[in-house]
C-alpha cells in the first residue's frame, strides 16, 4: 500500500520578517538619495582621476625613507604600549563585567555599561579629545589607543568569562579559598590562553589605527600622511602605505605562529 | 602527591613573552617620550576638558546642526554596509575554496585580502579628489572597505557548510547552480545576514570619524568645535553620536540575535 505523507505547512513568516525587509529597502533607497548618489557630478570629477592615480602609482620611495621612518616607527610604538597597557587593565575589568566571576548585580552592571560606553566612542574621536586634553603629540594617540584596547578586549573577554567551566571555581571555594583567591586560580588559567590569543589581534588593530591618529594630531606616520595628503602628493603617501601594510603582514604572520604555540 | 613541572619548553616560552612585553613597553614610552609625571597629570587634564563640556550646549541652533549631521553619519554607514553586502555576496562564492576552482579562490582571496589593508580614512583620501568633497566619498570609502571585510567573512561561512544537502540535490539531478541556490543559500544566509548587520556597527563608528578627513559625516563637527574650543557643543556632539551607536547597536544586536537563535516556533 502506498503511503503519502504531507508536506508540513511552512509557518507564517513572522512580524521581523514583513516588517524588516521592506523597511531595510526603503531606509537603503533613502540612505543612497541622502548621501549624495549623483551620476552628473560624478561625472564632472571623474576627470580629476589623473590627479590621483598618476601620483598614487608612482611611489617615491627614497622620499619615504627620508622622511616617514621616524614616524612609522613612532607609530609601531604607539601601538605596542597601547595595546599592553589597555589589555592588562581590561584584565581585571573584565573579572567584573562577568556574571560568572561577579554575583553583585549592581557592580556588574556598572562594569559592564562601562565597557558597553567606551566602546560606542570611535577610537578617532578619543584621539580628538586626548589631543584637546593632554596636548598634540603620541601620548594622545597613546591614551586614545588604550581605551580603543580595553574597549574590545574588556568585551571579547568578558564574554569569555561567561562561558567558562565554573566547576573549578566552585572547588577553590570549597576548599576554602576568599572570592579573589577562587577567581585568579581557577577561572584566570581557563581564559589565559583566549586572552593571548585576543591580545595578538588587539595588536593587529592597534597598528592599523595607530596609522591615521597622526591625522588629527595624535603622533604617529599620520602626521606625514595628513601633510602630504592636503598638497595631493599621493606619491608620497603610496609608499608610507604600502610599509605599513608589509608591518601589518609581519605582524599578522608572527602572531598566527605564536598563537599556534600558545594554544 | 606531587603537582607535576611544567614542561621547560612551556616555561621558558611564558618568561621569553613576560620579557617582550616588559621590555616592548619600556622602549615604546622611552621613544614616545612619556614620563610618569606625565600619566600622572593626565586624568586631571581629562577632568577639566570633560567638566568644560557641562553643561551641554541644548540649543536650538545647536541641535538642528548637529542632528542632521550624526544622522548623515548612519546613512553613510548603512549605505556603504549596503554596497558591502551586495559586491561582497557574490565574490563569497567565488572566493570560498569549495564551490569555487581552485586558482580562482585563491586569486579572489588575495584581491579581498588587499582591499581589506586600507582603512576607511585613506580609501576616503584617496576618493577624495574624485568624488569630491562630501558623504558620498565616505560611503563609497566605507563600501570598498566592506567588500574586503564582508567577503572573508562570508566566503569562510560559506567553506564551513554541512556538505550533505548539495550530495542530495546532486543524486536527484540538480545542476551546480540549484546546488548553489537550494543547498548553500539557506545554509549560509541567517550567519551572513547576521554579519551584514555586525558590519553596520562597526561602519557607524567608521562614518563617524570620516568627516575629518571632509568625507561627510559627524566628524568635521566634532574636531571643528574642538578647534574653537566650543566645548558645550563639542559635549553635544559626542553625546548625540554615543546615544545614536548605542541605540543602533542595541537594536542590531537583538536582531542578530534572533536571525541565529531563529523564531520559537509553537506547535
Amino acid at each position: 500500500m502506498e503511503k503519502t505523507i504531507k508536506v508540513p505547512k511552512k509557518p507564517l513568516p513572522s512580524l521581523l520578517t514583513i516588517t524588516g525587509y521592506p523597511f531595510a529597502i526603503i531606509f537603503s533607497i533613502y540612505s543612497f538619495f541622502q548621501v549624495g548618489f549623483n551620476l552628473e557630478d560624478f561625472k564632472r570629477n571623474w576627470s580629476n582621476r589623473r590627479l590621483v592615480t598618476d601620483t598614487l602609482f608612482n611611489p617615491k620611495w627614497e622620499w619615504a625613507f627620508e622622511n616617514a621612518s621616524q614616524a612609522l616607527l613612532e607609530t609601531i610604538q604607539i601601538a605596542i604600549l597601547a595595546s599592553i597597557l589597555g589589555c592588562f587593565i581590561a584584565l581585571p575589568l573584565s573579572f567584573y563585567a562577568s556574571k560568572a566571576t561577579n554575583q553583585t548585580t549592581t557592580t556588574y552592571l556598572i562594569y559592564k555599561s562601562f565597557l558597553n560606553f567606551i566602546r560606542t566612542i570611535p577610537d578617532l574621536f578619543w584621539a580628538m579629545l586626548f589631543t584637546v586634553a593632554v596636548g598634540l603629540g603620541p601620548f594622545a594617540g597613546v591614551l586614545a589607543l588604550v581605551m580603543f584596547s580595553m574597549a574590545i578586549m574588556g568585551k571579547l573577554l568578558s564574554e569569555t568569562i561567561d562561558s567558562i567551566d565554573l566547576g573549578p571555581l566552585e572547588a577553590a571555594k570549597a576548599s576554602g579559598a576568599k572570592h579573589n583567591q577562587a577567581v585568579f586560580t581557577s577561572a584566570l588559567p581557563q581564559i589565559l590562553p583566549n586572552f593571548t590569543a585576543y591580545f595578538l589581534y588587539i595588536f593587529e588593530l592597534c597598528i592599523r589605527a595607530s596609522v591615521i591618529l597622526g591625522l588629527v594630531g595624535a603622533g604617529g606616520v599620520g602626521r606625514i600622511i595628513e601633510t602630504q595628503r592636503i598638497f595631493l602628493r599621493f606619491d608620497r603617501i603610496s609608499p608610507i602605505i604600502v610599509l605599513i601594510l608589509l608591518a601589518v603582514i609581519a605582524i599578522e604572520q608572527f602572531s598566527v605562529w605564536l598563537r599556534r604555540k600558545i594554544l | 602527591m606531587n603537582i607535576p613541572n611544567q614542561p621547560l619548553n612551556q616555561k621558558i616560552l611564558k618568561y621569553l613573552i613576560t620579557v617582550l612585553i616588559v621590555v616592548g613597553s619600556i622602549w615604546s614610552a622611552s621613544g614616545l617620550e612619556i614620563t610618569p609625571d606625565r600619566i600622572f597629570s593626565a586624568p586631571g587634564k581629562i577632568w577639566i576638558l570633560i567638566s568644560a563640556m557641562f553643561p551641554l550646549d541644548l540649543s536650538q541652533e545647536a541641535i538642528d546642526r548637529i542632528v542632521p549631521k550624526v544622522a548623515e553619519s548612519l546613512f553613510i554607514a548603512w549605505a556603504g554596509t549596503v554596497i558591502g553586502a551586495i559586491f561582497s555576496f557574490p565574490v563569497s562564492f567565488l572566493a570560498a575554496n569549495n564551490v569555487s576552482l581552485n586558482s580562482l579562490s585563491r586569486i579572489t582571496k588575495q584581491v579581498l585580502n588587499i582591499i581589506r589593508a586600507f582603512p576607511e580614512l585613506i580609501l576616503a583620501f584617496v576618493l577624495l579628489p574624485i568624488t569630491g568633497l562630501g558623504p558620498l566619498t565616505g560611503t563609497l570609502a566605507v563600501g570598498i572597505h566592506s567588500i574586503g571585510t564582508l567577503g572573508k567573512l562570508s566566503s569562510e561561512v560559506i567553506e564551513g557548510i554541512d556538505e550533505g544537502p548539495l550530495e542530495s540535490i546532486k543524486s536527484s539531478g540538480g545542476s551546480k547552480l540549484n546546488e548553489l541556490f537550494f543547498g548553500v543559500v539557506p545554509q549560509v544566509m541567517p550567519t551572513i545576514t547576521s554579519y551584514w548587520l555586525y558590519r553596520f556597527e562597526i561602519n557607524l563608528r567608521a562614518s563617524a570619524v570620516l568627516g575629518v578627513v571632509g568625507a561627510g559625516g559627524v566628524g568635521a563637527e566634532l574636531i571643528n568645535q574642538l578647534r574653537f574650543r566650543d566645548f558645550p557643543r563639542a559635549g553635544t556632539v559626542l553625546v548625540v553620536t554615543i546615544l545614536m551607536v548605542l541605540i543602533v547597536d542595541t537594536i542590531s544586536a537583538s536582531i542578530r540575535r534572533r536571525i541565529i537563535k531563529g523564531r520559537e516556533i509553537k506547535v
